[in-house]
């Protein structure tokens, strides 16, 4: 059956803003221990920061105006800022109501509508604010997301003022549009892929998108309701406006988001720093060794041959061959074996910045022990270790959240830049990035991999970041899982690209054991993790190389399965990278709730119903 | 130092075998500075290799204020320049009044009416001047951003600076107070504008007056920022930040200025900061670590309270810790909310941490030298250095910006780096500044500079302040403030000095 009946089942349940029926990626899955943010700047009891009150934060704006792309980043950096947040779409609220497109009454969407149809709007509105109250009074919630339209200035008074009466503030955010182009663009790439589209001639939907546009445009009002908090954005934030906004930490902070947030694609790749000689020592900040600097050359190598590749694709599919791919720059961080990564690249003229933030998690006094060591000298930091590996912090050691934290200004740099980007990173801090930018939950980050054979590209979408793993070919198989064997740092040391994360080698946390005994719901990080745990560390180098490289059946299928969703139609017209929208860990990892089908809906559904 | 202090060829200085070989240049690596400009790209084009694109570093941005006189705009040019020296980019301010005091020292409101000709030719004049210094300053690679403080009321104007700085590769950024508020402008004027130098010497009530009517002169003509300057860069502070209007940010360190003025606000508050009770270490002489208190730091977490409810009367206050256990233990007794940042933990010493400074001389000879000598930009090996504490800290000093009355708990070399963010201090000096234990200080902003107040518990503690150059042992002074130093000036508690 199609999503739509689901959406429908979904809607007439109990928890229904569990599970968005529109956009199901890693940001609106409700991870269920929500206390597990990436860069919480520190934690309550309630899961709220305290001295930021609850949001709603409304979007205003006609349809194709990036309002979603505006809701869904935000959610992103806000839950990785640890802040309980979820986004509620009332598009997905009229389409469980209504069904499909052809049974929404003509004039639902005009200010004079029929009797009827305005019942029937209330009704649905009346729905999704119940559920947007329940999120903030009952489960902890601190910031919804109100997608919808929000045209009026009548309207808006009346929604601010009933959130205010469960104490509540309204942040409304604007995207206001004076440009033709950029709203005909976003309808092309964005709108007539959505649900309501479903099997419909792209023209067509173009057009009758415009149409209720249109429909729509006398009855629009630009926000001007001075009393009001609101972010106007205009022009996909050419300008912006910020009015009456100063009223909390949250507030300010979304603010500079939005200021730093831009539309515009770029590529975002990952790579790790090379072997050095003194592997196993953080303080020593050694230089990098003879394999270090052949890492080194090869990966600038590969790199500079993938982006070649990359515009001579352009080319072929009908670019001029003038095209040039935006500029390189390199982002390092000031510890030596990093920098002394990108000096085949500096020396090609390539921009190269250091930043301080950008250092490896400090191992503390774990520094240079064995596991075996560490057991014996902190076997009660272990099981804390155990217990919550991305908060736990050793004794005078950084925690992932800690790092997450140090690297929050470096976020909102990344948000900015225009240039497409290298960073060469230690392993960890790599984790944290990832983690951002595919909207990973902080359970994953400790145990996302990242060996050293492999660049990985962030590339930029809408609604979801994909990533991609561009292998690096003819490695010394020493380099990859990089470190020497019984470094088993409970902080996962600079190099271990292999399976040590914590807990003895080899053994896998029952939690992820089980997950891939489910078969296809294994992401392809978890799987390599696991396959490759089982092997000794050299051994675990080459596996790995192969796990990367080939997919087993499970996983082909469950590729598939996702590629021929109708969710992952935005990025479907370029092939390679459904397959890898595979890699995002949150999505499998996330239990599925209630009655709410996975994605892709099964047949069954259709057949119960 | 004495040649005696060093005993750099004995045998005892080698490093002991279990430490990583001491490197001598390691701390030459590279700083990471929140921004620099890099001089290779500005000397040589990579375009060949690397295409062209907006390069952060590249930019060097005029801020250009506009507004009304006594609306804010010296304030904020003042803060923004101490903000961004903090974070080691150069910024100046350029005053326009103070060049056209050089003809005209003290003029008369009649001297501002534009159909004054002569006025209006000078203050074009002066205008010109400013602008002249600013490109001049902006040829050295290392200046960034400059502030061009005037009233800048008219379109005609903002375009000629504009047209100027595009002629020489600046970007503009206008920021424009504007405020309505009436209150808000009488206060402005008696608290600032008085004392201006224009008025040296006369009496305030006339001062005022001309002020206001000088005022009148520029709203004649006073052109706010608006559509037909879409194509500009600006940010349009309205009424102390209740409206901002943000238009064409073009890149981030952009988007960081407009971001801090965002925060700032004029409500009076304070920050309290206090140093830990002193700890074990500090007996034993030893540096970083995590230690508890000693005895006597215990009596000063038991005596705080009393210290802060002194100076703070019954201010609700947020009080701030480090993550280490000793500035949790000195809090441990106020009866406040607390928040424990891990950006507010000590410097990291690296391979140094948990030795004396005589240990260190000892095992690390040159580091202890080079430290001596630049000891802002000193990484310890594995560590961290003064600047790299600076960034970690921008966030809190945002925080801070946006925050009212706030106690912070923390550690020498991070209350040294907040210090210096209030104070405006150099590079130079504040990491060599000294904060004794057991001393509450209270920063209060003011429109100009930072007013600062000293009080000691009477609890007894160690020095831990070691002088440049000295041989740096953990003394036992009697009384914290018995001894005199240039940093400090120990006086009777609620005195404050300026």
């Amino acid at each position: 059956m199609d999503t739509l009946l689901t959406a429908d089942l979904a809607a007439r349940s109990a928890n229904f803003r569990r599970r968005s029926s529109t956009y199901v990626d890693a940001i609106h899955d409700l991870p269920e221990k929500e206390s597990m943010a990436p860069a919480q700047l520190y934690s309550t009891e309630s899961g709220r920061l305290f001295h930021s009150g609850r949001i709603v934060i409304a979007t205003v704006g006609l349809p194709a105006r990036g309002k979603t792309h505006t809701s869904v980043a935000l959610a992103r950096y806000l839950r990785w800022l640890g802040v309980k947040t979820h986004i509620f779409h009332l598009g997905d609220y009229r389409r469980a109501q209504i069904g499909s497109k052809d049974e929404v009454p003509d004039d639902y969407f005009f200010v004079n509508a029929s009797t009827s149809s305005v019942l029937l709007r209330n009704k649905i509105l009346r729905k999704c604010r119940e559920d947007i109250l329940n999120f903030l009074n009952h489960e902890n919630g601190q910031i919804a997301i109100y997608d919808a339209v929000n045209p009026l200035a009548v309207g808006r008074r009346a929604l601010a003022k009933e959130f205010e009466k469960h104490n509540v503030q309204t942040l409304f955010i604007e995207s206001h549009c004076t440009d033709e182009r950029i709203i005909e663009d976003n309808v092309r790439s964005v709108k007539i892929s959505s649900p309501d589209y479903k099997g419909w001639q792209p023209e067509d939907a173009v057009q009758d998108y415009l149409n209720r546009i249109n429909a729509r445009i006398p009855h629009y009002e630009t926000m001007e309701e001075s009393e009001l908090h609101y972010v106007k954005m205009i022009n996909a934030g050419s300008r912006v406006v910020v009015n009456n906004c100063s009223f909390g930490y949250l507030s300010q902070r979304i603010v500079f988001y939005l200021l730093n947030l831009h539309i515009k694609s770029r590529q975002t790749y990952f790579c790790r720093a090379g072997t050095t000689s003194e592997e196993e020592s953080y303080k020593a900040d050694a230089s990098l060794s003879d394999e270090g600097r052949d890492y080194m050359v090869k990966m600038s190598e590969t790199l500079l041959a993938h982006r070649e590749a990359e515009r001579q694709s352009l080319i072929a599919h009908g670019a001029p061959e003038s095209t040039a791919l935006k500029p390189l720059t390199i982002w390092t961080s000031t510890r030596r074996r990093t920098v002394e990564t990108s000096q085949y690249l500096e020396e090609k003229g390539y921009r190269v910045r250091q930043r301080s933030q950008m250092s490896q998690l400090n191992p503390g006094v774990c520094e240079k022990m064995s596991e075996r060591k560490i057991r014996q000298m902190f076997p009660e930091e272990v099981s804390k270790h155990e217990q919550d590996p991305y908060h736990h912090r050793y004794p005078r050691a950084e925690s992932y959240h800690d790092l997450a934290v140090r690297l929050e200004p470096i976020i909102l740099e990344l948000e900015r830049e225009q240039n497409d980007l290298l960073i060469i990173a230690h392993e960890s801090v790599l984790r944290v990035l990832y983690g951002y930018l595919m909207a990973c939950s902080a359970t994953d980050i400790p145990n996302l991999s990242f060996p050293r054979n492999e660049i990985i590209e962030i590339i930029p979408a809408s609604y979801n970041n994909s990533a991609k793993r561009v292998h690096i070919p003819d490695l010394n198989p020493k380099l990859v899982p990089g470190s020497p064997e019984g470094i088993a740092m409970p902080v996962a040391p600079s190099g271990t690209g292999t399976p040590f994360s914590i807990g003895s080698p080899g053994t896998r946390t029952p939690e992820s054991s089980s997950r891939e005994a489910s078969g296809g719901a294994v992401p392809l990080w978890r799987a390599a993790i696991g396959q490759s745990a089982l092997q000794a560390s050299f051994d675990a180098a080459k596996q790995t190389q192969t796990q990367n490289a080939e997919l087993s059946p499970a996983q082909k299928s469950l590729a598939q399965n996702i590629n021929s969703s109708p969710t992952s139609a935005p990025s479907s017209d370029v092939p390679a990278l459904n397959v890898t929208t595979a890699l995002s860990p949150l999505k499998e990892t996330t239990p599925v709730l209630d009655i709410t089908p996975a994605s892709p809906p099964p047949k069954e559904d259709g057949a119960q119903q | 130092m004495t040649p005696s202090a060093m005993p750099l060829n004995e045998p005892t200085s080698a490093p002991r075998e279990d430490q990583p070989q001491y490197r001598p240049d390691l701390n030459r690596a590279p700083q990471g500075d929140f921004m620099r400009p890099s001089m290779r790209t500005r000397t040589r084009s990579n375009s060949k290799t690397n295409g062209v694109g907006v390069q952060v570093e590249d930019t060097r941005i005029c801020v250009v204020m506009v507004g009304l006189p006594a609306r804010g705009k010296s304030l904020i040019a003042q803060k923004v320049v101490r903000y961004l020296a903090w974070l080691s980019i150069t910024a100046k301010c350029f005053n326009v009044g103070s060049y056209r005091r050089t003809n005209t020292p003290n003029p008369s409101a009649s001297f501002f009416d534009v159909s004054n000709k002569e006025g209006e030719r000078l203050r074009m004049a002066a205008a010109e001047a400013a602008v002249n210094d600013m490109c001049k300053w902006f040829r050295s690679p290392n200046n960034l951003i400059a502030i061009l403080d005037a009233t800048n009321s008219t379109k005609a104007r903002r375009r000629w600076i504009k047209d100027r700085c595009d002629a020489e590769g600046i970007e503009t950024l206008f920021v424009e107070s504007k405020c309505d508020d009436e209150e808000l402008i009488m206060s402005n004027i008696k608290e600032v504008k008085t004392t201006s130098p224009d008025y040296v010497g006369q009496d305030p009530e006339v001062a005022a007056q001309d002020f206001r009517e000088r005022i009148r002169m520029y709203e004649r003509v006073y052109e706010t920022l608006d559509e037909d300057e879409a194509d500009m860069t600006y940010c349009k502070i309205i009424n102390v930040g209740s409206q901002v209007i943000i238009n064409r940010i073009q890149d981030y360190l952009q988007s960081r200025v407009v971001y801090y003025l965002m925060n700032l606000h004029i409500k009076p508050r304070s920050i309290w900061i206090s140093r830990h009770g002193e700890s074990n270490y500090n007996l034993s002489g030893q540096i970083g670590g995590d230690a508890d208190l000693s005895s006597r730091g215990q009596l000063y977490a038991k005596a705080l309270p009393d210290l802060v409810s002194k100076s703070a009367g019954d201010r609700n206050l947020t009080v701030w810790t480090s993550t280490l256990k000793r500035t949790g233990q000195t809090a441990r007794y106020l009866p406040y909310e607390k928040l424990s940042w891990k950006a507010l933990d000590e410097l990291d010493s690296g391979v140094c941490d948990g030795l004396t400074y005589a240990e260190i001389e000892k095992q690390y000879p040159q580091d202890f030298r080079a430290r001596d000598e630049d000891k802002y930009n000193y990484r310890y090996l594995g560590g961290e250095s003064y600047r790299d504490v600076v960034i970690r800290l921008e966030p809190i000093i945002m925080e801070l910006e946006r925050s009212e009355n706030i106690l912070i708990v923390t550690h020498q070399a991070v209350l040294r780096c907040i210090y210096a963010y209030f104070m405006g201090s150099d590079q130079e000096r504040s990491p060599w500044m000294e904060v004794p234990l057991h001393c509450l200080i209270r920063l209060t902003p003011r429109a100009y500079g930072t007013q600062e107040e000293r009080m000691f518990a009477d609890v007894p503690a160690v020095s831990t302040w070691r002088e440049k150059g000295s041989k740096a042992v953990h003394a036992d002074t009697p009384t914290a403030s018995a001894k005199a130093s240039p940093m400090i000036k120990p006086q009777s508690k609620g005195e404050a000095i300026a």
